[in-house]
């Protein structure tokens, strides 16, 4: 009671709540039967409920989204390699971040063999052919192969991944999270088709190597409004797409952008864009094979 | 390939994984199957995000709360007994991924300028209070609850679970949730009885809630 005369809140939210004894209740409810002011409050109390229910929840923005599944991708990662002996999984994608061989451009790739890049046209317009997946499982080993021969312990691959992208990146080490392309080219390099399918959500999550396989590339002419939308989308997703396809979304005129996730693994990141680079649709991965 | 096909073979696939409940996922991920945990997540995350921003108040620290609970999720997935719903499960790690960086910040005085500016505010008419304005209104007199009625009034007024599903979550029993909610309302009531003058605001949110809910 405050005073004489009235209930506190906190007693009402408990009555409401059947948290008090039968004769406090009871006590309480003869009150409020002759009393419009703590009958106020107890609207109140319920108008709060109200407004919290009714505040929206939004869903989680595609940045979150992205960063657990890199979170998670490297857990598998530290998981599945096994023999490294970490505790705690290192940020691999944070810290290879500038590394160049996690850029969209594979020239500068120091691989001992070629590198498996699926149906990419290549500097003169000729498409590289799909090469069968076989060697998915020594891929992904060979991902970190390298810095981990060059540096030993995994404490030292920092050190070492800086020295390395200093030497064959123009970016330099910086953390500036700007995409390096390479300096010959001005555009990030992807394969555009124009296949006019009209894509569903379903087909989006499956393979999209049926979609949008090899095939040849509609010219880079007229096409700046993509290639505004390419680079909006690369520098949100940290990476260039290999891949864009124009056709239709749910019947609506759409860009269909591949991200590669994780190559080794057949992962890819599909992003659905309007003709105004609006996203029509919730970034989700999908299979490129 | 200029032509695709009609039915992918991945379509077939993807609608058998939908079917799958959540436990089989999570036992599948412990078996090894590298796809089932990301299905868990893309289920779940939204869920999570909005437990998370609602108890943390803030995107930044509820991103970081977030993704610690998974990884953790991920690392300690063989300790699901079963005994609890996955979603149980889940919530409940990232609800403790909140509480213990709220514990940690715990020094930090309630910041409540944004409060103060709201309330100095003038009042917008109603009809153009969007919802974003209600909903930073809303997260900004949370954060003045302790940490425990907040926890509380996310799970069972925000999200609409239950006070027996919360209780669950909190792990504490289901007295104590209904007794953390009515002293979190209790001191709400000032703080937000503003909004409760907009008009249409009940009626249209009700709906809406009820919405989250079933969904």
């Amino acid at each position: 009671m405050t005073g004489d005369t009235h209930y506190d809140l906190e007693v009402l939210a408990e009555l409401a709540e059947g948290l008090l004894d039968a004769a406090t209740a009871l006590q309480v409810r003869e009150h409020l039967a002759i009393c419009d002011p703590c009958g106020e409050s107890l609207a109140d109390l319920a108008a709060v409920r109200e407004v919290l229910s009714a505040t929206p929840t939004p869903a989680m923005p595609m940045g979150v989204a992205l960063r657990i599944d890199r979170a998670l991708a490297a857990e598998a990662e530290n998981f599945r390699g096994g023999g490294v002996g970490l505790v705690e999984a290192p940020a691999w994608d944070d810290i290879m971040r500038d590394a160049p061989w996690e850029k969209a451009e594979p020239a500068a790739l120091p691989e001992p063999e070629p590198v498996t890049r699926l149906g990419v046209v290549g500097d003169d317009g000729t498409v590289v052919p799909v090469t069968p997946a076989r060697r998915r499982r020594a891929a992904a080993r060979r991902r970190w192969a390298l810095p981990a021969a060059a540096a030993g312990v995994a404490a030292a691959v920092i050190g070492a991944t800086v020295t390395m992208t200093g030497m064959l990146s123009a970016s330099g080490p910086s953390k500036n999270p700007v995409i390096a392309l390479p300096s010959q080219a001005k555009s990030p390099k992807y394969q555009l088709t124009t296949s006019n399918w009209n894509y569903t959500d379903q087909e989006l999550r499956g393979s999209m190597l049926d979609y949008i396989g090899p095939m040849a590339a509609t010219g880079t002419t007229e096409t700046s409004k993509i290639e505004q939308c390419v680079r909006r989308l690369t520098a949100q997703v940290g990476r260039a797409p290999f891949a864009v396809d124009q056709g239709f979304y749910n019947g609506q005129e759409a860009n269909v952008m591949l991200f590669w996730h994780n190559q080794p693994k057949n992962q890819v990141l599909v992003h659905v864009v309007g003709p105004e680079c609006d996203e029509v649709r919730r970034p989700a991965f999908a299979r490129w094979k | 390939m200029n032509s695709p096909p009609e039915t992918p073979p991945a379509a077939d696939q993807q609608a058998a994984r939908a079917v799958v409940s959540d436990a089989d996922l999570l036992t599948r991920h412990i078996a090894g199957d590298p796809h089932a945990f990301s299905e868990i997540v893309k289920r779940h995350r939204d869920r999570m995000w909005a437990v998370a921003l609602r108890t943390l108040g803030d995107p930044d620290e509820a991103a970081d709360a977030v993704q610690d609970a998974f990884v953790s999720a991920y690392r300690k997935a063989e300790s699901f007994r079963g005994e609890a719903a996955v979603t149980t499960w889940l919530h409940r790690i990232v609800v403790n991924a909140c509480l213990d960086r709220m514990r940690r910040k715990s020094a930090r005085p309630v910041a409540d300028d944004e409060l103060i500016e709201a309330a100095e505010r003038d009042t917008p008419v109603p009809d153009q209070t969007s919802e974003r304005e209600v909903s930073m209104e809303v997260s900004s007199a949370l954060k003045l609850l302790p940490a425990d009625q907040r926890a509380a009034l996310v799970l069972v007024d925000m999200m609409g679970y239950s006070v027996e599903d919360a209780a669950h979550v909190l792990q504490v029993p289901s007295g104590t949730v209904k007794s953390r909610c009515a002293r979190g309302r209790a001191k709400l009531v000032p703080i937000l009885s503003h909004l409760r003058n907009r008009s249409d605001l009940s009626r249209v949110s009700s709906a809406k809630g009820a919405e989250l809910r079933d969904g």
